[in-house]
């Protein structure tokens, strides 16, 4: 008679993955979570006030003035395009690097959640990521001001832009799910990111443009995941150009092979997570 | 899982050859620098701890089983498992039907967050639409008693006013299965005697109620069945005051007033 009953079978879990199938559902039917989670950590953070949204557009613009002077000081010119590539590619790299800050801490903060509440803690770093998705978009409207008072030439060609966010959103997705899990093995992480995300800034063209670089150094390119994006994006979005189609197809295999490692480390250890934080 | 309706005297949940085993790192945190440091020393970093040892357990709807057993007896752990928090290391659960633990519905999580909040994200969390949570928070505000409490942030509350919500959000969600650990002890006697009410009620309703409590007196009044488990190892079960009695003696306390008062 209780045949038809819902019957949750909990068993040792083999090592591997979840049901995967399973797994989807019970993450399509909790997605709201994502969006209300992120929408009441930013509220936390006062992102939803006038002085945080204020704050939120003058942060990345102080920021990118002051590489702007740091360029200015070095190499002695000042070229409005450049500033342009600066932003841009400036603004896009806080994207990636606010969803690895913020993905890191994202599971073990939620620790008390993890221990009465089953569900998919995958839905952790994915609201560390829309989080960093949200605090992106208003200054890519700063961008476009900018944009527009230096009169740089608008067209199609600035559409490849979408396409480029979408890749570097995958990748930016990836590193947050697989941080995240790493930081429940290695709670240092966090304090080793930033050295680590200065590095990434300086070794990627975000204060130069790959053009200027002496062709010795592109070697960077075949490790360095952003290369290729931020090549992508500062074309498109800055020159009004088409991307490579190489740096498109770079930047697609960096975002799926991420996604995949960090998504299947995840689940292959999130059965773990609630004995360990 | 809406049309699914508990049959009294059918398994509600059924634990067979239960076993769970903690691994937890010795170091406070497990840091990467204390992972190099201590590398090819062969120092071990785990420590592992037995909570749940082959229990055999089950729950028929309609019944309100308690569970005794002193501290660290794994009374919370097999709570845990019964939710599918926790994955056992051997045997097997199953569960028919839909499970809410108390504080379950991650209640206080955030205590930055208003009551309300906390309620919404917590409901969510466990797979509720918002349309669900929506329509049952007057209830559960109604229940806690909270007042305007509700709305301020839970870090101000009171222990006594978060097991107020937290109670109030498991019941009002109407479970089919509803576990509770050990959550009412810190409300006051008002509060005390509408939960046990409620938990009454409840019982009426052909539901099934697992209830983990130190109130020994209050397990002898709501239960009708009795689980002791010591050291992950389930010593006895039966008739409450046949179980409690054979629990008070292991204990040496008799029956002091100070165990029959708490919940
Ligand atoms: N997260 C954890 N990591 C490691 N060991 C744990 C963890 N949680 C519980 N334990 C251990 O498991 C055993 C059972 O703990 P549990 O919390 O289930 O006890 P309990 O019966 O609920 O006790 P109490 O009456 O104090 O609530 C204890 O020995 C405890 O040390
Ligand atoms: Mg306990």
């Amino acid at each position: 008679m209780n045949k038809t009953a819902p019957v949750e079978v909990y068993e040792p879990f083999k090592a591997g993955l979840p049901p995967l199938t399973r797994y989807w559902r019970s993450l399509w039917t909790r997605r709201s979570f994502i969006s209300e989670y992120s929408r009441s950590e930013l509220h936390e953070k006062h992102f939803d006030t006038v002085f945080g949204q204020v704050w939120l557009i003058i942060n990345p613009l102080l920021l990118s003035g002051v590489y702007f002077l740091l360029i200015v000081i070095i190499a002695g010119n000042s070229d409005k395009m450049r500033y342009a590539h600066l932003t841009a590619c400036l603004f896009l790299f806080y994207f990636v690097n606010h969803s690895m800050s913020g993905g890191s801490k994202s599971v073990v903060k939620g620790g008390k959640l993890i221990l009465n509440t089953a569900f998919p803690r995958i839905m952790l770093p994915m609201s560390a990521w829309l989080i960093a998705l949200i605090r992106f978009l208003p200054t890519l409207v700063v961008f476009f001001v900018i944009r527009a008072f230096m009169g740089l030439p608008w067209g199609w060609n600035m559409l490849w832009g979408i396409p480029v966010v979408m890749i570097t959103g995958a990748f930016a997705l990836g590193l947050a799910i697989l941080i995240s899990c790493a930081n429940v093995y290695f709670r240092d992480i966090g304090s080793f990111l930033p050295y680590f995300s200065r590095t990434w800034l300086y070794l990627s063209p975000i204060l130069y443009e790959v053009k200027n670089l002496k062709p010795k150094l592109r070697t960077f390119e075949l490790v360095n995941p952003l290369f290729s994006m931020m090549d992508a994006w500062s074309r498109a979005i800055v020159h009004n150009q088409m991307p490579h189609l190489e740096s498109l197809l770079k930047g697609t295999a960096w975002a799926l092979a991420t996604l995949l490692v960090g998504t299947y480390f995840f689940l292959t250890r999130e059965r773990d997570f609630a004995v360990r934080v | 899982m809406s049309n699914f309706q508990p049959v009294s005297g059918e398994i509600a949940v059924s634990v067979q050859h239960l076993g769970l085993t903690y691994t937890t790192t010795i170091d406070k945190r497990p840091t990467l620098k204390a992972r190099l440091r201590t590398m090819g020393r062969g120092t071990k970093h785990t420590r592992v701890v037995r909570a749940l040892d082959d229990v055999n357990l089950d729950v028929p709807y309609g019944s309100v089983l308690g569970i005794v057993g002193a501290n660290g007896a794994g009374k919370s752990t097999m709570m845990r498992v019964m939710s599918g928090i926790l994955p056992p290391s051997q045997g097997r659960v199953e569960v028919y039907g839909k499970v809410s633990t108390l504080l379950a519905l991650g209640v206080g999580f955030n205590p930055s967050l208003s009551g309300r909040e906390n309620v919404l994200l917590g409901g969510l969390a466990a797979g509720m639409t918002r349309k669900e949570i929506a329509d049952h928070f007057e209830e559960i505000a109604d229940f806690a008693e909270l007042g305007d409490a509700i709305e301020a942030p839970m870090r101000t509350y009171s222990s006594g006013m978060f097991s107020r919500l937290g109670f109030s959000v498991a019941v009002t969600v109407r479970p089919d299965i509803l576990i509770i650990d050990e959550a009412l002890s810190t409300g006051d006697a008002h509060f005390k005697e509408k939960s046990l009410n409620k938990i009454k009620e409840l019982r009426g309703d052909a539901r099934a109620l697992i209830m983990v409590s130190h109130g020994l007196g209050t397990i002898r009044e709501v239960c009708n069945e009795v689980a002791w488990l010591h050291k992950g190892k389930l010593i006895q079960r039966g008739e409450p005051n046949a179980v409690v009695d054979a629990y008070e003696k292991f204990l040496h306390v008799g029956k002091s007033a100070a165990i029959n008062e708490d919940i």
